[in-house]
């Protein structure tokens, strides 16, 4: 028969606490036969931000793009004076990120891109647009993080912008996502 | 004139291309402007401050 233990930490004070739910049935957690941490709401990472003061920026140049208001950050790793994010959990995330320009006023070409600590790691689609339209450039990957000293943001790559086209910057429309999926 | 426009107007050649892949121009949105982050073209050298002033 195999045997379920569980051992206190010497180092630690405090006390851990495994609850039951107010209920009248019985049920069952069925352990994995796999080594691993278990992950909770309180060890899982989400943050959305978005951009609420709109830039301009220059054709041929990756331009960091600022998203300076959250919706919510769960774990505090979200910085937005910096607008980096930098998860204190290792493992798998999630990211998402979409920026929209309002209207273009010349024929131009937009990538989103996501930079993994300073540099290129995951670009998105091509957006075009002539003048007066609106163009809209997503990304999504999924990117692994060591919990320490990894941090994510976002660029955007524009070519053909006359240097007046600014973003959209409502939170539907110009924002950045990162979620933990698994633990490393 | 702006960084990218004083590269196209040295090497015309250049497609917009070339700045996703050989050659990217960047701005850290920290207030200090557009820099050159890589050079790596394989034909045509760096440009240099005096060319780029």
């Amino acid at each position: 028969m195999s045997l379920v233990a569980i051992s206190g930490n010497a180092s630690g004070t405090g006390t851990l606490t495994i609850a039951a739910p107010n209920t009248n049935s019985n049920y069952t957690l069925n352990l994995p036969a796999a080594a691993g941490t278990v992950m909770v709401s309180g060890n899982m990472p989400a943050f959305s931000a978005y951009q609420s003061s709109a830039q301009t920026l220059s054709g041929g140049v990756a331009t960091k793009i600022t998203f300076t208001t959250e919706e919510f950050d769960t774990n505090s790793n979200y910085d937005t004076t910096t607008s980096r994010f930098t998860p204190t959990v290792a493992g798998y995330y999630q990211v998402n990120a979409c920026v929209t320009f309002a209207n273009a006023t010349a024929a131009e070409q937009n990538r989103t891109q996501i930079y993994k600590n300073g540099a290129q790691a995951k670009i998105g689609n091509n957006a075009t647009s002539t003048v007066n339209q609106g163009a809209t450039s997503v990304v999504s990957a999924l990117i692994s993080m060591n919990g320490s000293t990894d941090y994510l943001e976002v660029y955007l790559f524009a070519t053909g912008l006359g240097g007046t086209t600014p973003t959209n910057a409502i939170a539907g429309a110009t924002y950045f996502q990162a979620s933990m999926v698994r633990g490393a | 004139m702006t960084l990218f426009e004083k590269i196209k107007a040295l090497y015309p050649t250049l497609q917009d291309a070339d700045f996703l892949d050989t050659i990217r121009l960047q701005n850290d949105s920290d207030g200090k402007g557009d820099y050159i982050a890589k050079w790596e073209h394989p034909t045509l050298p760096k440009p240099t401050d005096e060319q780029l002033a």
